[in-house]
């Protein structure tokens, strides 16, 4: 009997066009708060199905309690006292908390002696104890549609505890929270293990397993690169060890060397459907070789300002003038013709046609110009001449290349393909809106990498972000936003990021 | 007022086993347009079990009638196994294989009824006649005013069918299974990661469908038409349908629909009589349910809430 409760050997796993777990072996001890850390796409969530059954490894044994694993479902795994909250909760909406914990294995009552029954009433109270003793704050009556992301998270979280999990397995837990609901979150964690739970958490921020984590292993390209202590482990080492690289954390600048005024925004208006001005009496301008970036609490305007410059937005008053040309009601293609790029806010629903292939993503803004497209007739060996180019340039990583469905990419993957064609396109004015998302670590230093080589370029670069750490280690000028208008531009250097954020509460002046 | 409750109820309840049918395939996530072929495959079976045993009864028994209804739903079950397969097993799109299934009913019940007239019972025809119903006055609730249409004349299947409802209300809202069928037309993976097999679920939901529609189609052979024939694919699966989405895919709304068209129909009838209409306008009045069922929808549909994962192809490696 080894010290591990939890024991992969050699795990491989395959899928067509990509190795996603590549001879992994690790050991879970009992009792523990075990983290996986990896980029998007490094193959923790596969590995952790794996155990929870989803899928059967290629290669390779799984051990829990010492005993080799046979038979992998999701089934076998619940016998085992293995729970997993999954990235998409599986939750039915329409029904209760309780009737969803017990989904599966419902206890039932005779009623009249004879007729079988589901007995809900008598599992609710099973359940707000059960809520109550692990502090998570549910209650059992509430139908899952009226209940925000966390507490259905919370759901998730009783569901395993009422099927008496021992190994508890959390998969991105807090991509889709707020930071309080976060703090919650580790604290309840933190509580499970007081009561002698093993929990593995799958992430990519290092700041949370920092604060919860005993124990941490660290996938890169599908292969364990590390197993640490993170007591004794720097952030700085478990980043490098993640991304397979040295991780600079402040980028290197090149001196400011302003050019001349492309993007000038003066006294612009963008009202919304209410006619309530989202955006009120906004002007600036962008130099070549200046981040202009506008900071600023979410709903505030900013997104709003940048629509209104792509074009996707109607200006209600003031104008935009771009390279001395005003196109303050021009169409979405003559600005970009007129030499704008766009990385939107939302890469998903603005960005990509997701059921597309890479290639034709890539060439969303040139199809129909030569050579990819001659009278009328597109030549897709172009296509994907220019996107293999691309591709390796942008070390954009995907299953089948050019050919991929950019669907099943992943989202930093996704992205890097948009930065690819929006700068690709040379245009002297590139505008990036929170263009580090829900990236990880790797493809964030990538893309400020990106933006920084634009600007050496001599690019005039509207950067709008919620992330006041990218702005303060991006910008040259900071505008602040608050309730759509701009209190403040200054030189990035004159100002802390204490008063930025003072700004942003709109406290100061 | 007394016949139309009497005609109206004979009406709606067979129409609303059928839907009931449909509910129970489409609160597991399969879409069933296939109600139509559904309850015509059994009336079909039923028939045939029927006119092969006809020799074994007397002449007046009601037995027979019991046990092709029986047989309706076995046979019922057994034609939906078609749907099931080709929307669960091979995750077929599941509008087109209802209307094949429709289609397929109609030209294979027609086809077997006339080679079974021909071979097995030596006559020449393209239909099965059954007898009609016999029918159930009650004393002294009938003579009472207005309610007594409910207890007079009354077909012994109105019960039957009243019964198998509740029945089936029961093991959809009550039972284990029902709480598992509901949630695969939520959310399949839910199920899935509960430990349960969703395609069997899926499966039986189907095959109950069938088995239901075939009793009302059966109900129906012994009422309106008197007969089995290709007369009883008028659109009725149809109508049903209408009235399951009507009902927003619950059962106690879903009578109340059916009621709606039951009894919308029947007032159209006596309408005729009354104005002493020719017969050539009965036909006219008989689109009035469905005319109805356009209005409703129209006015009605934005309320409504379709089962979440309805005609979602599960697909269990897919996350």
């Amino acid at each position: 009997m080894s010290e591990y409760i939890v024991e992969m050997r050699h795990v491989t796993k395959r899928f067509p066009g990509i190795v996603a777990n590549d001879d992994v072996s690790l050991g879970i001890k009992k009792g523990e708060i075990f983290a996986l850390l990896g980029e998007n796409g490094a193959g923790k969530s596969t590995l952790m199905s794996i155990l929870f059954g989803m899928y059967e490894p290629d290669e390779g044994e799984v051990y829990v309690r010492g005993k080799k694993v046979e038979h992998f479902s999701p089934n076998h795994a619940t016998a085992m006292n293995i729970g997993m909250v999954h990235q998409h909760f599986k939750l039915v909406s329409n029904y209760t908390v309780t009737e969803n914990i017990i989904l599966g294995m419902e206890p039932q009552k005779r009623l009249g002696g004879f007729l079988p029954v589901v007995d809900i009433k008598n599992t609710n109270q099973k359940i707000a104890d059960l809520s109550k003793k692990f502090r998570l704050e549910v209650e059992p009556t509430k139908k899952i549609e009226d209940l925000n992301v966390s507490m259905q998270q919370r759901v998730e979280i009783l569901k395993m505890l009422y099927r008496e999990a021992e190994i508890l397995i959390f998969d991105e837990p807090t991509a889709v929270l707020t930071p309080q609901e976060i703090e919650f979150l580790l604290d309840i964690i933190r509580e499970m293990r007081r009561n002698g739970k093993t929990i593995i958490l799958i992430t990519h921020k290092l700041e949370e397993i920092k604060q919860v984590a005993d124990r941490c292993a660290i996938l890169n390209r599908g292969k364990v690169v590390g197993i640490c202590d993170v007591a004794e482990t720097s952030t700085k080492k478990m980043a490098e060890l993640m991304v397979g690289r040295e991780v600079s954390f402040t980028q290197e600048k090149s001196p400011f060397r302003p050019g001349e005024v492309k993007l000038t925004v003066d006294h612009l208006v963008v009202k919304n459907a209410d006619g309530f001005p989202v955006v009120n009496d906004v002007s600036f301008s962008v130099r070549g070789g200046e981040i202009f970036a506008i900071a600023g609490v979410a709903g505030n305007g900013q997104v709003e300002i940048a629509d209104a410059v792509a074009g996707l937005t109607k200006v209600s008053s003031g104008t935009i003038t771009l390279g001395g040309k005003e196109i303050t009601d021009a169409a979405v293609r003559a600005r970009n013709r007129q030499g704008l790029a766009y990385i939107p806010e939302d890469r998903q629903s603005w960005g990509l046609i997701l059921d597309f292939t890479l290639s034709e993503n890539l060439l969303l803004r040139r199809y129909d110009q030569e050579p990819y497209c001659v009278k009328g007739v597109l030549h897709r060996e172009k296509f994907d001449e220019k996107s293999r180019q691309l591709i390796e340039q942008f070390d954009i990583r995907s299953g089948q290349g050019e050919k991929t469905v950019v669907r099943s990419m992943s989202g930093g993957n996704q992205q890097k393909a948009i930065v690819a064609r929006e700068i690709d396109q040379d245009a002297p004015c590139i505008i990036f809106v929170q263009p580090t998302r829900g990236l990880d670590i790797g493809a964030i230093e990538n893309i400020h990498r990106q933006i920084l080589e634009e600007r050496a370029k001599g690019k005039a670069i509207l950067l709008v972000s919620l992330e006041l750490d990218e702005i303060m280690s991006l910008a040259d000028t900071i505008g602040v936003i608050y309730n759509g208008q701009l209190l403040k531009i200054a030189p990035a250097d004159t100002m802390s990021t204490n008063e930025v954020g003072q700004y942003m509460m709109g406290v100061k002046e | 007022m007394s016949d139309i409750i009497v005609n109206g109820m004979s009406f709606s309840l067979p129409l609303f086993i059928i839907a009931v049918g449909g509910i129970y395939s489409e609160r597991s996530g399969v879409t069933n347009l296939a109600l139509e072929g559904f309850l015509g495959a059994g009336a079909f079976f039923g028939a045939v079990f029927t006119a092969l045993t006809a020799g074994m009864f007397a002449a007046t028994s009601q037995l027979p009638m019991y046990l092709s209804m029986v047989v309706a739903m076995a046979g019922g079950a057994l034609y939906a196994v078609i749907h099931a397969v080709l929307c669960i097993k091979f995750k077929a799109n599941q509008v087109i294989s209802g209307v094949v299934v429709n289609i397929l009913a109609m030209a294979l019940t027609d086809f077997l009824t006339s080679q079974i007239n021909a071979g097995v019972l030596g006559q020449s025809s393209d239909k099965f006649v059954l007898n009609v119903s016999t029918r159930l006055t009650f004393q002294p609730l009938a003579s009472l005013p207005v309610i007594g249409g409910f207890f007079t004349n009354v077909y012994p299947f109105e019960f039957i069918i009243i019964a198998v409802a509740v029945v089936a209300w029961y093991a959809m809202y009550k039972t284990r299974f029902g709480m598992r069928l509901r949630a695969c037309g939520d959310n399949p993976y839910a199920v899935d990661a509960a430990g349960c097999n969703v395609a069997r679920i899926q499966f039986i939901a189907v095959m109950v469908s069938g088995a239901l529609s075939g009793l009302g189609g059966m109900c129906f052979a012994y009422s309106v038409f008197g007969n089995f024939s290709t007369s009883i694919y008028t659109g009725y699966g149809y109508l049903a349908i209408a009235a399951m989405i009507f009902g927003n895919w619950k059962i106690p709304a879903t009578l109340g629909a059916c009621l709606l068209f039951g009894f919308a129909r029947a007032a159209g009838y006596s309408l005729i009589q009354y104005l002493g209409l020719p017969g050539a306008y009965s036909d006219l009045i008989m689109i009035l349910p469905y005319v109805l069922t356009l209005l409703l929808l129209m006015f009605f549909s934005k309320n409504n809430r379709a089962p979440r994962a309805l005609g979602e192809i599960y697909d269990k490696g897919k996350r």
